[in-house]
């Protein structure tokens, strides 16, 4: 009330009449704003108005996608998906990825459209891509609803285990017109997978607590990546349950007393530290592999559904069972592993090999 | 201030729309694309001379199939919630009242969460659901409010208050128990979203059920002038106060409803611009109606901008853009005391 | 301040009363009220049977302690309820029968304060009272500005129509809504309790103003008070309930017997007959008792 009289003492104007100019004031601003900054990014595009040979294609979710003979621009919406393209050599044709595509190290520099879940729509529009490529676990339904009303065509993965990996990346192959590209590589990975079958053929799976995250407990359900993954290795998880990020409780865990814990490193900071940490808390200390030191921590790769998942696995079927591959010379001591760097997996490969 | 005549309603009513006109043209100049207004109404006329193939394809789909939709989506849903929210603060005589208080909103998510659970690969099931939700809740809390066979206003805040929590403890149990991946969208569209626009099929029914709410309520805009001296006295002056709540709750719920559906729970705007609009423009229900749904509009459309473009290319959902420029000016009012 | 038989000034010329200059206007006729918790339980209040007759330029008191069914009998005169048994009629119809616009248009009710939310400017304020009269948005046309300016000068507040109601005094306030129920152009105004936050001058000079306004303009006028005194000073009938039983009806001296009121209030009292034939109420301490 005050403020009032002040206000209507000093302008002559009673409050409702100067915050009605103040609203129409606003308004001629915002026109202003309009008419200033004009500057147009719009090209004539020369390339959209040619509609190239068009072949169909069904993706992984059953979809008919229309693609054009030659996939020259390719999005993609998804981390795995950027890694899926460049092991396919394809990365040149790669015009834009997520914010969250950090390997390999090109993909950080490509021209980003937000994030998995929200991308923008208006930059994978302007990058005029002939395919986008998404995947059901991480990108929602709403956003490939809306690349498709607007005629964009989207290539939808949807793998499940280890070996539907495998199957997506001949897809992908497929669909890109990479082929023979796609072929070697899935028949190295099958293979590497097989060698591994036959080294761990006859030992006993170990018993593996993965932990997700430690506050609160979090492991995995039998039907993710993960849980397959470990199977590969020639791991079983103690947790069996249905729910995808299970929470367990610490004194289930005590008392079914897994053999080795895998973490997944999270590339920051250094675990060393954090399991030290971890090791000094109650229920923790429990936890006789806690005590003795049998701790794996393995690159998260483990759960992108990429080629490189196959080196964590190998890494991890080596932690797991040293026995099987000690043949080869690796020390059989090594029970922890510190981050990987891409020249350690690329050693591991070759000893695989 | 002088009575209020036709003639001022329809001078305030046509400056607001310049100013809504201003701002989807803003809206639609602004994004990740950079647009100019002169290139714009050139192709809005070569669009309306049918020669809509002339423009380079990337930019018609950008300006056109996507930003276009979300503004018109948001003024649409701009003027809904603003004139529930007055209408709501006028049934319930409180200030605080905003559409969801009536637990419109709880209801939609949860019928929206419920149809993903049982029908997930159904198109539209979303807004489908959530619709049929609200709607179960708006007879739900009407059964719950009445009194004396009409609708009493502590009541029926109550009954709202209660469903509201209700579903709100349902939804979050399903969410942490479900383990479903098409959840996750949910937290987007509780939030409020306007990028996914209304099917071709409901357009229609969307609009005209707006419009005819819309209309309804400001049919009896008179009758809330006197409703908000009170029951008795209005009743003492002629007001058909039973009629006159019912229409008001049906309208304003169904406006709500329909808001909610199309996208999602944003919030703030029923809330603030009522206020807002009374300060600027005084009381009077005939005016405020029509200026609040106008206002809501432009607000909406505005935040939406906004929420478009602030973190480019990440786009923000409008709901967290309308909480946040939407706390401030909250506590702006309740320092000057609701004038 | 308002000239002679304003009444049909006020509605333009336009609207006609009949003379009835003395018929009754109001006629109460054994009517009965009863509330209960629920229809199957017995009643936890019973109203009636009441009767009495009151004529145009008539001041009624409806006079009574707490919960002696005062409001009741307003809402029964008012309409908002029909009576259990009898009748309630205004000019011949039954009030309880009228559609809610013609009852507003023949009667007004003056109520105890309501919170008001959104304070209105007091021109606004008594411009509501013609909303009985208007068609759909009620946009006010120049008559009912007219007849609400000249409804806010019979009440002495014509200097207040710009103000907002919120920064208004209780008298001033009182008036202000006094207005609106004028602006109405009714036959019967109702008045619950007006007194309640007034001072005394402001409550004396409110019922000189009733008793003014119900000579000019021929209302019939119905205060429902505990007021002894302003009662007795102003009243032309007055109508005692205790506990829903209508005891007498007549002239306030006709009623005010020193038994009957001192039962009917449970205080000690004195009457006297004061010059006007008006009786005057004094109120005695109890002197050597115990008060416990």
């Amino acid at each position: 009330m005050r403020l009032e009289s002040t206000i209507r003492a000093a302008t002559g104007l009673d409050v409702f009449r100067r915050l009605r100019l103040a609203a129409y004031s606003a308004g001629i601003v915002l026109l202003i704003l309009i008419l200033c900054g004009e500057s147009s990014a719009r090209q004539t595009s020369a390339s959209s108005a040619v509609l190239a040979e068009r072949r169909q294609i069904t993706d992984e979710l059953g979809r008919k996608v229309q693609v054009p003979r030659e996939v020259d621009r390719v999005v993609s919406l998804a981390p795995n998906l950027t890694e899926i393209v460049y092991a396919l050599g394809e990365g040149n044709h790669l015009q834009g990825d997520t914010d969250f595509c950090d390997y390999p190290a090109e993909a950080v520099r490509k021209p980003h459209v937000g994030g998995p879940v929200n991308p923008n729509m208006e930059q994978i529009v302007s990058l005029r891509p002939d395919l986008v490529l998404a995947t059901k676990s991480i990108n929602r339904r709403e956003t490939v609803n809306a690349l498709d009303r607007l005629g964009l065509p989207v290539y939808v993965t949807d793998p499940h285990s280890v070996a539907e990996m495998i199957a997506s990346v001949e897809h992908l192959g497929g669909a890109l017109g990479a082929e023979e590209s796609a072929a070697v590589l899935a028949e190295d990975l099958r293979g590497r997978l097989t060698d591994l079958d036959r080294r761990l053929a006859g030992a006993l799976p170990r018993r593996v607590l993965f932990v997700v995250w430690t506050d609160p407990l979090i492991s995995v359900g039998r039907d993710t990546f993960i849980a397959d993954a470990l199977r590969r290795a020639g791991g079983r998880s103690v947790v069996a349950t249905k729910a995808e990020w299970p929470h367990v409780s610490l004194e289930e865990i005590v008392r079914l007393q897994p053999e080795v814990l895998v973490f997944a490193s999270a590339h920051e900071g250094d675990p060393q530290r954090e399991i030290d940490a971890l090791r000094k808390r109650p229920g923790w200390q429990n936890i006789k592999a806690m005590q003795d030191g049998k701790i794996v921590v393995v690159s998260d790769a483990i759960n992108r559904p990429a080629p490189r998942m196959v080196d964590a696995i190998e890494r991890l079927a080596h932690a797991l069972h040293p026995e099987a591959f000690s043949a080869l010379g690796r020390p059989a001591s090594e029970a922890l592993v510190s981050a990987d760097s891409n020249s350690i997996m690329q050693e591991a490969c070759a000893c695989a090999r | 201030m002088r009575p209020l005549t036709i003639k001022r309603m329809f001078w305030t009513c046509a400056g607001l729309c310049l100013l809504l006109l201003a701002s989807i043209l803003l809206a639609l100049k602004l994004g990740a694309v950079p647009v100019s207004v002169t290139d714009l109404v050139l192709d809005l006329g070569r669009i309306a001379m049918g020669r809509a193939n002339e423009l380079p394809t990337e930019y018609r789909l950008i300006v056109f199939d996507l930003r276009l939709p979300r503004i018109l989506l948001g003024i649409l849903v701009g003027a809904a919630l603003s004139v529930a929210g007055a209408g709501f603060q006028a049934l319930l005589r409180n200030p605080l009242a905003d559409p969801y208080v009536l637990g419109v909103s709880s209801g939609a998510a949860l019928g929206s969460i419920l149809a993903l659970i049982i029908a997930p690969g159904v198109a539209l099931i979303t807004p489908l659901g959530a619709f049929l939700g609200a709607t179960a809740t708006i007879a739900g809390v009407y059964f719950l409010g009445r009194r004396e066979g009409q609708l009493d206003s502590t009541t029926l805040l109550l009954g709202g208050i209660i469903c509201a929590s209700f579903f709100s403890a349902i939804i979050l149990f399903l969410m942490t128990t479900l383990t479903g991946r098409d959840l996750r969208g949910m937290a987007y569209w509780l939030m409020g979203d306007l990028s996914t626009p209304v099917s071709a099929g409901m357009q229609w029914i969307f609009t005209v059920g707006l419009v005819a709410a819309i209309g309804a309520i400001y049919s009896t805009s008179a009758d809330l002038n006197l409703l908000l001296t009170g029951e008795r006295e209005a009743t003492h002056l002629g007001v058909d106060v039973t009629r006159v709540k019912l229409v008001v709750y049906v309208s304003a719920s169904l406006l709500t409803a329909l808001a909610v559906s199309a996208s999602g729970a944003i919030g703030y705007v029923g809330l603030l611009v009522p206020h807002a609009v009374r300060l600027i423009f005084g009381s009077d229900y005939r005016l405020l109606i029509p200026a609040s749904a106008l206002c809501g509009a432009i607000a909406l459309v505005l935040a939406d901008t906004l929420a478009r473009t602030v973190v480019s290319p990440t786009e923000l959902p409008v709901g967290a853009m309308t909480a946040m420029a939407g706390a401030p000016v909250f506590i702006y009012l309740l320092r000057r005391g609701w004038r | 301040m308002s000239a002679p038989d304003t009444y049909t000034q006020l509605a333009g010329g336009r609207v006609e009363r009949p003379e009835r200059e003395k018929t009754e206007r109001l006629n109460v006729a054994q009517a009965s009220y009863a509330y209960s918790a629920s229809e199957q339980s017995a009643p936890t209040f019973t109203l009636g049977t009441i009767s009495f007759q009151s004529r145009e330029r008539e001041i009624v008191a409806i006079l009574g302690p707490n919960a002696s069914g005062k409001s009741t009998l307003l809402r029964l005169i008012a309409g908002t309820i029909a009576p259990l048994s009898g009748r309630v009629e205004l000019d011949g119809e039954e009030t309880s029968r009228l559609d809610v616009k013609t009852r507003a248009q023949r009667i007004a009710v003056v109520h105890q304060e309501s919170p008001i939310v959104y304070p209105a400017l007091a021109g606004d304020f008594v411009l509501q009272g013609r909303f009985p009269y208007g068609r759909a948005l009620r946009f006010a046309n120049s008559d009912d500005v007219e007849i609400s300016r000249n409804a806010l000068a019979q009440v002495g507040a014509e200097h207040l129509s710009a103000r907002s109601i919120g920064e208004l005094s209780g008298g001033e306030k009182q008036r202000v809504i006094l207005a609106r129920a004028l602006a109405q152009q009714p036959r019967l105004i109702l008045l619950d309790e007006p007194t309640l936050h007034l001072d005394i001058g402001a409550q004396v000079e409110l019922l000189e103003r009733l008793r003014q306004l119900a000579q000019e303009n021929r209302y019939t006028v119905v205060v429902v008070t505990h007021e002894l005194g302003l009662a007795a000073e102003f009243a032309d009938r007055v109508v005692l309930l205790q506990h829903g039983r209508c005891l007498r009806v007549g002239t306030p001296a006709a009623v005010y017997q020193k038994e009957l009121l001192e039962q009917v209030f449970d205080a000690p009292l004195d009457v006297e007959l004061g010059p006007a034939g008006r009786p005057h109420v004094n109120l005695r301490a109890r002197r050597g008792e115990d008060i416990t």
